[in-house]
């Protein structure tokens, strides 16, 4: 993987295939021959690269986002610099926040060998990432060496949100987070609490036995193996933005209505959530890391295979499932613009095209 | 998402690796009567896995009679952050006193000698959220005590130290010493039984709210240590321990497993599942055989089970879904166990 823009002098016009950049990266959600979609402990194995309609995912445990990678990191740090509040640890967990900087550190600089550099003298690091300026040298264990915490530290360098489970009392607790890119929840409203407490929420997901599932697989995670889920919704957004958490409401929340009133299908975003399952060896803690993908119905449609599917899947979907991902309201308008067959100038404006 | 392209290793640091491999030793140094301690690395100077306090290390020491590999547990005595070093402490266990060899094997060997280990493995580690930490350790168990020790002393912690040892024995004492010079840990030794048992009392009966405690050492002291902590009122969620050995077991009743296929095994009385699963060459990875380490865990999909190990918490238990086929059994004579094995 490069962080090397796109050639500049492609055409600007959707090519019909091979797909490019963004698109061609994205970690498309179903498998093949999916039809229905209900929760489960959908986890593989880490590293397994995937090939899609469009292309190919998955062969690093971080993402970076190709010609992305920077414009997702200023996101990121403006949140961070903005409202320290997304970052919330319980009593204890500094360990298992040095564990959590430690692994993925390591983990970058091999599977980005151009970009970044780790160099290592007993506990003595020194961390180097040519794409951001990071210039870094640092004792682990020894906070007053690192500008940030160290959940924090690699948060400021990677796309994903960071998010520690460890056991408390027999249950696995939600106890250590950074959490700037949450599709409508609050890291500062759901740390500390256990699995099922925070899923209670999801129709079906506890009553069926999947949190329970879910929850007995990490605890169970063996130290030799890293999993990996992907999970996804239609976004609270019309647009690319990620911070959809409830700390931004007032931002996101009239996007949707307002996309709705319009019929303004092509900016409704699909988003797909990487789950990252790590359990770190210095202090047992798991990692639930979650990188965010976002895709419109615009750049969907042009996959025959993929538009098919999602108008598929989202229509299938029982009305409760439908209600909490939020789309029950408009999936049937909205699928119709995705599979609706004369969509090939991208010229027009949506309102033209729903007149035609 | 159908096609797999190609598959990488799960982890791509060498630093994280637990699955058999040979390290070198570095040292060998004797740290009291009958105690060596031996430092081993890895052969090519790449960091080693990091571990929880407490964790062990998993030596084959040789191989039995029988041609199958001899493996022992023993404690990591570092404070398991991006070690370069692995450290043990092995008392030799005597023939007459019931050792089978392994220890020995262990205190003849050699700097630049290559060992084959397993691990770390994690089996007595600190609760994160603790606020104060009371350690306990009698004799050889001071390893996994120093391990935590020094993760207190590593992080910022506080702990009061309890070590009981025999007069020329105390392994390990002058570096409790060193670390109880640190502010916010101290250390208490003792000798003998009786004044351990008084020490013990006093101790769990003066520490503060949100004390976890953890022990390590022999039999009779463990127990000791269980009962004070309950005179002392102490819920058994805070009170740690790390056995050795397990207590001997009764042979037990005769029953049958029914695996997944649906091929019948008799056990006999003095007969484990998991010699009985071997034997019928089904592979059950295993390790202690005394329901002490977890290795051997079977998932369980119908039949009353009597748990005998030391490693299933009682909410597992009542669960039912797996048992430890080392030592335990179907709850009544002529019980049937369905294995998903």
């Amino acid at each position: 993987m490069t962080l090397a823009p796109e050639n500049p002098l492609a055409p600007e016009t959707p090519a019909a295939f091979p797909v490019r950049g963004h698109t061609a990266r994205l970690p498309w959600p179903f498998p093949d021959d999916l039809e229905a979609f209900r929760y489960s402990v959908n986890v593989e194995p880490a590293r397994l690269v995937r090939q899609t309609a469009a292309g190919s995912w998955g062969g690093t445990i971080v993402d970076l986002g190709g010609e992305e990678y920077g414009a997702i990191m200023a996101d990121r740090r403006r949140i961070l610099d903005a409202d320290p509040h997304r970052v919330r640890l319980m009593p204890g967990m500094g360990p298992a926040c040095w564990d959590l900087l430690v692994y993925y550190l390591r983990d970058l600089a091999i599977s980005y060998p151009h970009v970044m550099e780790l160099s290592e003298h007993g506990d003595v690091f020194h961390w180097r990432n040519h794409a951001l300026g990071t210039d870094q040298r640092f004792v682990v264990g020894d906070a007053s060496t690192l500008p940030y915490d160290p959940m924090t530290f690699l948060g400021r360098e990677i796309p994903d949100d960071l998010l520690l489970v460890k056991e408390r009392d027999g249950h696995l607790c939600f106890d250590a987070g950074l959490v700037t890119f949450a599709a409508a929840w609050s890291v500062s409203f759901d740390v500390g609490m256990t699995m099922t407490e925070i899923h209670n929420p999801v129709p079906r997901l506890t009553r069926e036995g999947v949190t329970s599932r879910a929850e007995q697989f990490l605890r169970r995670l063996p130290a030799d193996q890293v999993y990996r889920r992907v999970n996804w919704t239609l976004s609270a957004s019309g647009s690319r933005k990620l911070d959809v958490s409830l700390e931004e409401l007032p931002e996101w929340g009239t996007d949707i209505p307002a996309l709705v009133r319009d019929e303004d299908w092509a900016r409704l975003q699909l988003r797909i959530e990487v789950e990252h399952f790590i359990r770190l060896p210095m202090t047992g803690a798991v990692t639930f890391n979650i990188r965010t993908h976002m895709t419109s119905l615009e750049e969907i449609r042009q996959i025959p295979a993929w538009r098919r599917q999602l108008a598929q899947v989202v229509l299938e979907l029982p009305e409760d499932l439908a209600a909490y991902k939020g789309f029950l309201d408009y999936r049937e308008p909205a699928m119709a613009w995705l599979t609706a067959p004369d969509r090939t100038d991208p010229d027009r404006t949506a309102s033209e095209k729903e007149l035609a | 998402m159908s096609a797999t392209l190609e598959r990488y290793p799960a982890h791509l640091h060498p630093g994280y690796r637990t699955q058999a491999r040979a390290l070198r030793v570095a040292a060998v140094a004797p740290v009291a009567e009958d105690v060596v301690h031996v430092t081993l690395v890895d052969p090519a100077g790449v960091p080693l896995t990091p571990y929880e306090p407490g964790a062990h290390l998993v030596l084959t020491v040789g191989t039995d009679a029988a041609g199958e590999k001899q493996r022992n547990a023993y404690s990591l005595t570092g404070d398991g952050v991006v070690p370069r070093t692995y450290e043990i402490s092995v008392l030799l266990q005597r023939p007459e006193d019931g050792g089978a060899g392994g220890s020995a094997r262990v205190h003849a060997l050699a700097v630049g000698d290559l060992v084959e280990v397993e691990g770390p493995r994690s089996s007595f580690a600190p609760r994160h959220d603790q606020r104060h930490t009371l350690l306990v350790a009698a004799g050889i168990g001071v390893t996994p005590v120093l391990s935590h020790a020094r993760a207190v002393a590593r992080w910022g912690g506080s702990a009061e130290i309890l070590y009981s040892y025999r007069p020329g024995r105390g392994a390990h004492l002058e570096e409790l010493r060193a670390l109880a010079e640190q502010p916010g840990i101290t250390l208490h030794e003792v000798v003998g039984r009786e004044a351990s048992a008084a020490l013990l009392a006093e101790r769990l009966a003066d520490q503060p709210l949100g004390t976890h405690a953890y022990a390590c050492g022999p039999p009779s002291f463990l127990e000791a240590y269980e009962a004070a902590a309950e005179r002392a009122c102490w819920p058994a969620s805070r009170v740690h321990l790390e056995r050795f050995a397990a207590p001997e077991l009764d042979p037990g009743v005769l029953f049958s497993a029914v695996l997944a296929d649906g091929t019948s095994l008799e056990v006999p009385p003095g007969t484990s599942l998991l010699e009985a699963l071997l034997a019928a060459g089904r592979p059950v990875p295993n390790l202690c055989r005394q329901g002490v380490c977890g290795e051997c865990v079977v998932p369980v999909r119908s039949g009353e089970v009597e748990h005998r190990d030391l490693v299933l918490s009682d909410a597992e238990r009542e669960a039912g879904d797996v048992l430890l086929s080392c030592v335990s059994r179907a709850a009544c004579e002529g019980g049937v166990i369905e294995v998903e094995v």
